[in-house]
């Protein structure tokens, strides 16, 4: 097996290594407090191709395969410290992009792909409910055909972007006596009559990644904005969560490996006893287990992508991809605290804000939980 | 007739001192050397550099060489090497000379080198010893050729005496009329100061960053250089940042100065930085961040808020 | 009008310590081809085409300056270990070819820091030159180009007539960054080839190196704890104040 990057892959990714240190390194501190998303450094990105990267060039994409598209978050990833921003950009992407790219029709298609390829539109979905989580599928939110118009009513939580979005791919149900099957997804555009997205949602982590609660009192939806057939939302919401599962966490491969980087700096200078910390078993022994971690979880995160792009059904390494990385990177961020000692614990040294922004990972795009249920079902127990 | 020119820099009639020292280099390389000077209104100031040992200073004197422009100097500076028969052509390294000597080399068909720090005779060959990369390397070259160009690095060589005996002046016969007219001079900054020049004081004090604004910057920077009689230099993230003018810039692609004393504020010593600076003779560095690369480098280096630490330095200077 | 921008690619001057050895546009070249595109951008000139002197491997750095933006770049195929003047001749013969009104180029490269193809250059061409320019503007109907020189007295302004040799200073831009899909339509400009036999020029350098070292490091010092304390170590020990 060859595990090297081509020239072309090489330039591409040196590219987004460049932009990132040059463009995307700028403080947090501030922005983490005040939840501030950096609409700035969005529009950089999108400009600079990052969002559009797995989507056909007709499209306003690069056409890249899931490889490159994985590796190049990834090196986004270990350059930019704003992990909100990264979690924004990746729920626009999985969430948005990629159902549209699989589902949406030439005239929808057409309408969004572009705008939301190069960032100047924004996009995110709204799934979760206040009572349903894990649960997916039992939906209280409907959704009512009136003449040329779907009716929406009720409410969405955990919405990322929410209250910036152009566009939100909402799933409610059109017949509930279907239970899953009576699920349909919806292109809800921000001037939609009855939609409110402003009730926003503040965050243990990643607090730079706008997040609301979102209601639909009698929400108008023109017919031309359903995605897919009535009844195909859970199959399509299943199908673009693979995608994401298999690549939302790629960029913290990339955070991770910046991590490991300023613990064997921080354990080379910070000296005890008259020796750098580095030189204590304990010490050394953390950063070695980081190292594993990354390692086992790059190698997860491009063997799924490879897989997927050679057309393989990826249900099962995506999970334990988004499981492996998921795990790894809290791991990583705890030991990162302990290296650092009394530091790792104050705002300034920017570490603790690491472990927060990770403890997210576990929960969305599936509960830690629900990823070993997936894995177990399908090693057949 | 000599072997070697020395273009020595004026500024406003007036000799540039740092540009003097490249007759050391002169010196060193053996044989006779005269000095040349361009400009206009110059009696005055050739009279002044009779007795640096050189055979003649030549002068070339025209209203139409008022103005250092380029095509007019090199053509001119060429035409003194073809009448004097000189095969070296030196200069101490400046923007004026490194905006100018490379176009004379183009003109002699010779190779030119910047920044010689030194200079190295054996068996007949001369090799010399330039910095590259910021000047994290130093590279020992030899040049093939009839001619050739040399810049000096003025703080790599001493200040010539000047205790030769008196030399004849001569005025340089050339075409003015023929000169190109392709470059015009519009307008330069004239900023009067009463603080020694970055590259000849004895002392420099220079800023970063962190020094936050100008007006910061004047007041401690600055107060402390007119504290200690010094010039005030400031990094490239400082003029970037619009703090200090673009002359204060010490650095790789700045000055490069060698005082006796440096006093670095609120600069982390970044290695472009570090190449301007290398040469002093004593380095204090003041910063915040005990692992800010400058204090590697600094005789003294003291950690601590250079807000407080500036105004007490003052304070302590002004006491006696 | 077109623009020519001579580039080098030289090893990354901001490589981390560690880090894996790495070649880019160097960074005075980076400033040249921006404003060149700026340039164009405004509509006073058409063209902009790149020209770099090296073996394939330099290639990547060729696509990223058409990444950037130039229309179209060449490279001259030569291997060797060139000093500046052998440099500025071979530039000469590919400028007369091209005959372009401006030749906009980075006033040193970082690896050598000689500060001398640019002016040479415009001494082989006759032009005139406007060296270490951190603003440019074009005057009289693209006839003149007015440019601010940062010299060690401070800013200077001069004006000169077209075609003309100008070299940039750090602070005339800020570069664009290389975009992906400026990177795509970048695969699909062609990087032309020439040798310097198919130019028709033949030089030697006459510079040789002999040899590279790296200084002696300066010896670090002390740390003192206070004010009072450097003001003793200064006036006592040092004997500077």
């Amino acid at each position: 097996m060859d595990f090297s990057w081509s020239d072309q892959q090489r330039e591409l990714l040196d590219a987004v290594s460049r932009f990132a240190k040059e463009q995307l390194d700028y403080d947090m501190i501030e922005a983490d407090r005040n939840a501030v998303f950096n609409h700035e450094a969005w529009k950089k990105c999108g400009g600079f191709g990052i969002h559009g990267l797995p989507v056909s060039e007709e499209y306003g994409g690069l056409a890249q395969e899931p490889i490159t598209t994985v590796a190049a978050l990834e090196r986004l990833g270990h350059a930019c410290k704003d992990n909100g921003l990264l979690f924004s950009i990746n729920a626009h992407m999985w969430t948005a992009i990629i159902p549209l790219v699989y589902n949406g029709t030439e005239a929808q298609k057409k309408k969004f792909l572009p705008g939301l390829c190069n960032g100047s539109l924004i996009g995110g979905n709204a799934m979760s409910e206040p009572n349903s989580g894990s649960d997916a599928f039992s939906l209280a939110t409907i959704a009512v055909k009136k003449g040329a118009k779907y009716i929406l009513n009720g409410s969405k939580i955990f919405v990322t972007n929410g209250p910036i979005a152009d566009v939100l791919l909402v799933f409610a149900a059109t017949d509930k006596a279907k239970g899953a099957s009576g699920i349909s997804a919806f292109l809800v555009e921000k001037d939609a009559p009855g939609l409110d997205a402003s009730h926003k949602i503040e965050k243990m982590g990643v607090r730079t990644s706008p997040m609301s609660e979102v209601f639909f009192t009698d929400c108008e939806v023109p017919e031309e904005n359903l995605l897919g057939k009535e009844g195909a939302g859970s199959w399509l919401f299943t199908r673009s969560m693979t995608w994401e599962r298999g690549c939302i966490l790629a960029a913290h491969v990339g955070t991770m490996q910046r991590l490991l980087e300023r613990c064997i700096r921080y354990a080379n200078e910070r000296k005890q006893g008259g020796q750098p910390i580095g030189k204590f078993q304990q010490i050394a022994g953390k950063i070695v287990d980081m190292k594993m971690r990354i390692e086992s979880s790059r190698h997860m995160l491009y063997q799924c992508a490879w897989a997927s792009g050679h057309r393989k059904s990826v249900y099962l390494e995506a999970a334990m991809t988004k499981l492996q990385i998921s795990d790894s990177w809290v791991k990583c961020c705890e030991d990162a605290i302990q290296i650092h000692g009394g530091y790792g614990y104050m705002v300034e040294y920017e570490v603790e804000r690491e472990l927060r922004d990770a403890i997210g990972s576990k929960l969305y795009s599936g509960t830690s939980e629900i990823q070993r249920n997936i894995i177990a079902s399908l090693l057949g127990l | 007739m000599a072997e070697t020119l020395v273009l020595i820099e004026l500024d406003r009639q007036q000799v540039k001192r740092p540009s003097l020292h490249a007759i050391t280099l002169a010196r060193q390389l053996g044989g006779a050397y005269a000095l040349l000077i361009l400009g206009h209104g110059l009696d005055e100031v050739a009279a002044s550099l009779i007795s640096y040992g050189a055979s003649a200073v030549i002068v070339a004197d025209d209203s139409a060489l008022a103005e250092p422009l380029a095509d007019r100097y090199a053509a001119v500076i060429a035409e003194a090497i073809r009448q004097q028969g000189a095969k070296t052509l030196l200069g101490s390294s400046s923007t004026f000379s490194k905006d100018i000597l490379p176009r004379v080399a183009a003109l002699l068909d010779a190779p030119m080198l910047t920044d010689v720090l030194a200079l190295e005779k054996s068996d007949g060959a001369t090799t010399y010893r330039r910095p590259t990369n910021a000047g994290s390397m130093l590279a020992t070259v030899q040049l093939e050729g009839d001619r050739r160009v040399l810049t000096a690095r003025a703080t790599a060589f001493e200040a010539p005496a000047a205790d030769a005996a008196p030399c004849a002046i001569q005025q340089l016969k050339f075409d003015a009329g023929g000169l190109p007219n392709g470059m015009q001079f519009i307008s330069r900054e004239e900023r009067v100061s009463d603080r020694p020049d970055l590259t000849e004081a004895r002392v420099v004090v220079s800023g970063g960053r962190p020094l936050k604004d100008s007006e910061h910057f004047e007041r401690l920077v600055g107060g402390l250089a007119d504290a200690l009689g010094g010039a005030v230099g400031a990094t490239r993230a400082a003029v970037d940042a619009g703090m200090a003018p673009n002359d204060y810039q010490v650095g790789q692609t700045g000055k490069v100065v060698a005082p006796e004393l440096y006093i670095a504020i609120g600069i982390s010593g970044a290695i472009q930085h570090l190449a301007g600076i290398k040469d002093s003779r004593i380095i204090v560095a003041i910063n915040k961040d005990p692992d800010a690369p400058i204090f590697e480098m600094a005789t003294y280096g003291l950690v601590g808020d250079l807000h407080q630490i500036v105004p007490q330095l003052i304070e302590s200077i002004r006491k006696g | 009008m077109k623009i020519v921008v001579p580039f080098k690619s030289v090893p990354d001057p901001y490589a981390g310590a560690g880090e894996a050895a790495k070649s880019v546009i160097n960074p005075f070249d980076e400033i040249a081809i921006e404003e060149a595109l700026r340039i164009r951008e405004r509509g006073e000139a058409s063209e902009v085409v790149g020209v770099t002197i090296g073996p394939a491997a330099i290639d990547e750095q060729i696509r990223s300056a058409l990444a950037m933006g130039m229309n179209r770049a060449f490279r001259i195929d030569d291997a060797r270990a060139l000093d500046p003047y052998a440099v500025a001749r071979i530039l000469r013969v590919f400028i007369e070819k091209e005959a372009p009104q401006i030749v906009l180029m980075g006033k040193q490269a970082v690896d050598d820091d000689s500060n001398q193809v640019g002016q040479m250059l415009a001494g082989l061409l006759g032009w005139p030159q406007a060296t270490f320019v951190s603003k440019i503007e074009l005057i009289e109907n693209n006839t003149r180009v007015q440019c601010a020189r940062e010299t060690d007295g401070g800013l200077e302004v001069i004006t000169v007539t077209v075609p003309a040799v100008v070299t940039t200073d750090l602070r005339l831009n800020e570069p664009r960054y290389v975009s992906l899909p400026g990177l795509m339509k970048a695969r699909k400009k062609p990087i032309e080839v020439l040798s310097c036999e198919q130019l028709g020029v033949s030089v030697q350098p006459m510079t040789k190196t002999l040899s590279t070292s790296r200084p002696p490091k300066r010896a670090g010092g002390t740390r003192v704890e206070s004010v009072e304390e450097l003001m003793v170590k200064l006036k006592q020990e040092a004997k500077v104040l």
